[in-house]
């Protein structure tokens, strides 16, 4: 009796084990992520589910296929709900090779017709190549709080440099929070931050490369009431480009092509002086008396 | 004196070990509560890749994660005890490195003072005590070489072959050992099955060492010499630590495959970082890099390295952990990557060599420090102008790094200068080896 009693404790204790390391990577793997699991996941998963590289136009084609397939319209004719995107602007803060991108959102929102509590920005940064978006920085961010939801696709080595790398993307999910109603309309405002690491830049004789940041894909996603239940869906706010400030140039430091003959002879030649040095140290040393 | 001196380790290593039990709480509020972590980003990554393995995933998994499984299945408890326990581990193998330091030292008589002064140069240095408590794992490595070094002593080989076989499965580069151990593995002064006699540290100042071992030398036939290079304590060393290498590397490699070997293997062998680090030739590798090299540039870089271990070898193996310490030192500045962490490596060596240096503190000592710290400054300076600050100063952070090359090899031409070469085995008489006498 007592060795079945053994046995079963010895069972029962395997049991939650495996329950604790289950849960364990189970948070792993969703912290990586977040909550980026409406919308048929997250579009970016979409995109590299079916793509190796990032292009901008096949993503673009993703994109629309995406807003037809998700539009917030109940019936066929329905007008879109009004989102307009008042305005747009981008910084990069910081200095030498680890930066904040920040995009400060306005929005102006219906208050009547708009469900804002249901609904939530998303924000798609395809980054250029040159730059990388380090996914465990992120997700300790988004433990903090920083984001609704946090997802890196593409090209997530550290490492290499830009020669050797494709480009990444970054889809970030955020709540609406504040709002300021004046009159009909609702102003929402957003800032968000997302820390960028420079790879090592391709040679350049001037010494710097430069990387632009091209425009983020915005879009509103809310979930709604359709025919059958709740359902997610898509909304591209309609803006005036004149009133987007979006140039953003971060010129990274790199290798000087000219360099690299007197480089390579002096570097070897220092090597064979340090060797020599130890040799002769070695050679010279006074042996047992 | 020698009721109190155990109690003198006993309270240097319970304050150290309290020290280190406050760093890694100071780590865990840092981590929370400022944006800059305290925690190495290794340790982060060691910690995932045992979150993987516990689920029943490869470690490889975890993208940057190039270590032995083991470490990750060391790891485990992270997930379901506290994410500290590796933390823990490492500082307590960091406390275990100052114990194996007085031991050696111990066993071949040096001064109590000495020995104690030697154990704080490991226990008390700034690299040791963050590396450990901020998650690395190399105290774990530098553990078992210690020990590896005892076990020597104390003529267990097998046991010895053992960890060494394990210790190149985890970290590689003490293959470099290999020829060293070989060569002090001389039937001359130690045999299978009986403890060798150590040269002790009061014996070495007074009398010559090896005369008579090296005339004893000019006696042997090539029959003889090539007997002994086959001995059965040399054989036995390598059949045995290789065997345990092959076992790890085979069992590993049936559970993850071609992951395991690259990342954990291969990985090592063929690195080469163009992004800036202390080695001398990271601006070469980033002007290179996407270029297929000569044979003859292969060559080139290899040779330094190459010609380097074989003269520290050829002319120290004998006294093993000064050879050991070359070894590692010039290992280290010829690497084609340097981090701060490998310098640890020789750290835990540096003791068991000052009692046999004639070095002064004033000024000899301290001008290796201060030229060695010094050169590691100013390639930091020009390193955090380029990484933090974004200018183009990659030539002078090259030209830094040779600085450093050159202020590594100076430093150790003093040392070997300085040094009172003392082999770590007495030859065994004829006499002796047959009634097997076990100490000086």
């Amino acid at each position: 009796m007592r060795i079945i009693g053994w046995i079963c404790w010895r069972w029962k204790m395997g049991i939650i084990w495996k329950f604790f390391f289950c849960c364990c990577f189970i948070v792993v793997t969703l912290s990586i992520y977040g909550d980026c699991l409406s919308l048929e996941d997250c579009i970016l998963k979409s995109y590299f589910s079916k793509n190796e590289v990032l292009t901008d136009s096949s993503f673009q084609d993703l994109l629309q296929d995406e807003l037809s397939k998700f539009s917030c319209k109940l019936l066929p004719g329905d007008p879109n709900p009004q989102l307009t995107l008042s305005g747009l602007e981008r910084r990069l803060i910081g200095e030498g090779s680890h930066r904040h991108l920040s995009s400060t959102i306005q929005l102006q929102v219906p208050p009547q017709s708009f469900p804002l509590q249901s609904c939530k920005l998303v924000m798609i940064e395809r980054l250029p190549s040159g730059v990388f978006a380090d996914p465990f920085e992120l997700d300790h961010l988004f433990h903090h709080g920083a984001y609704a939801g946090i997802g890196v696709f593409g090209d997530t080595n550290l490492e290499l440099p830009s020669v050797s790398s494709n480009r990444s993307a970054v889809e970030i999910h955020m709540n609406f929070e504040h709002s300021i109603s004046s009159g009909a309309m609702s102003e929402l405002g957003i800032r968000i931050d997302l820390p960028l690491h420079a790879r090592y830049a391709p040679l350049h004789e001037s010494g710097y490369s430069e990387v632009a940041f091209g425009t983020p894909d915005l879009l509103v996603s809310c979930s709604m009431e359709g025919s059958s239940g709740m359902r997610s869906c898509l909304i591209v706010p309609s803006h005036d480009s004149n009133r987007l400030r979006t140039d953003v140039v971060w010129k990274i430091p790199c290798g000087i092509m000219s360099h690299t003959n007197v480089v390579s002879v002096v570097t070897f030649a220092t090597a064979f002086v340090s060797t020599l040095v130890i040799v002769f140290a070695s050679v010279l040393y006074p042996k047992p008396r | 004196m020698t009721a109190k001196a155990p109690m003198n380790l006993r309270r240097l290593l319970i304050g150290s070990a309290v020290f280190r039990l406050a760093l890694i709480l100071y780590g865990e509020w840092q981590d929370a509560h400022m944006e800059v972590r305290y925690t190495d980003v290794d340790y982060l990554v060691f910690s995932d890749a045992a979150s993987l393995m516990a689920s029943g995933s490869s470690p490889y998994k975890r993208t940057t994660y190039r270590y032995s499984p083991l470490l990750a299945f060391l790891l485990l408890p992270n997930s379901v005890l506290h994410r500290s326990w590796g933390k823990f581990i490492f500082s307590a193998s960091d406390l275990l490195v100052g114990y194996f330091i007085y031991k050696i030292l111990k066993q071949r008589k040096v001064a109590e003072d000495l020995c104690l002064y030697s154990v704080m140069v490991w226990l008390l240095n700034p690299f040791t005590f963050t590396i450990g408590t901020r998650g690395n794992c190399e105290p774990i490595v530098c553990a078992m070489i210690l020990w590896i070094l005892i076990c020597l002593m104390n003529g267990k080989i097998i046991q010895a072959a053992v960890w060494y076989g394990l210790v190149v499965h985890f970290r590689i580069y003490p293959i470099i050992y290999s020829l060293p151990i070989i060569l002090v593995l001389n039937p001359r002064y130690i045999q299978l099955g009986k403890k060798p006699l150590l040269v002790n540290w009061k014996s070495n100042a007074h009398r010559p060492s090896s005369q008579s071992g090296m005339e004893a030398s000019t006696r042997y036939n090539l029959w003889t010499a090539a007997k002994s290079m086959f001995s059965k304590e040399r054989v036995l060393f390598g059949l045995v630590s290789g065997g345990i290498f092959f076992l790890c590397t085979g069992l590993f490699f049936h559970l993850y495959q071609w992951e395991f070997l690259n990342e954990a293997l291969l990985y090592h062998l063929t690195r080469a970082d163009p992004r800036h680090n202390f080695s001398v030739y990271f601006y070469h590798i980033y002007l290179q890099y996407g270029r297929q090299l000569s044979l003859v540039e292969k060559l080139i870089s290899f040779l330094p390295q190459s010609i380097v271990q074989l003269v520290l070898i050829s002319t120290f193996a004998q006294d093993l952990p000064f050879c050991f310490f070359l070894q590692t030192v010039a290992f280290v500045a010829f690497n084609k990557v340097i981090t701060a962490q490998y310098f640890v490596w020789f750290f835990c060596l540096l003791p068991l060599i000052l009692p046999w240096s004639d070095m002064k503190l004033k000024w000899e000592g301290l001008g290796c420090v201060g030229l060695w710290m010094g050169a590691q400054l100013h390639w930091l300076l020009w390193g955090y102008l380029l990484e933090f600050k974004g200018q183009n100063v990659f030539l002078q952070l090259w030209m830094a790094s040779l600085v450093f090359l050159l202020a590594n090899a100076s430093v150790m031409a003093v040392f070997i200068r300085l040094q009172r070469f003392s082999p770590i085995f007495l030859q065994i008489k004829v006499s002796d080896s047959k009634s097997g006498v076990k100490s000086q």
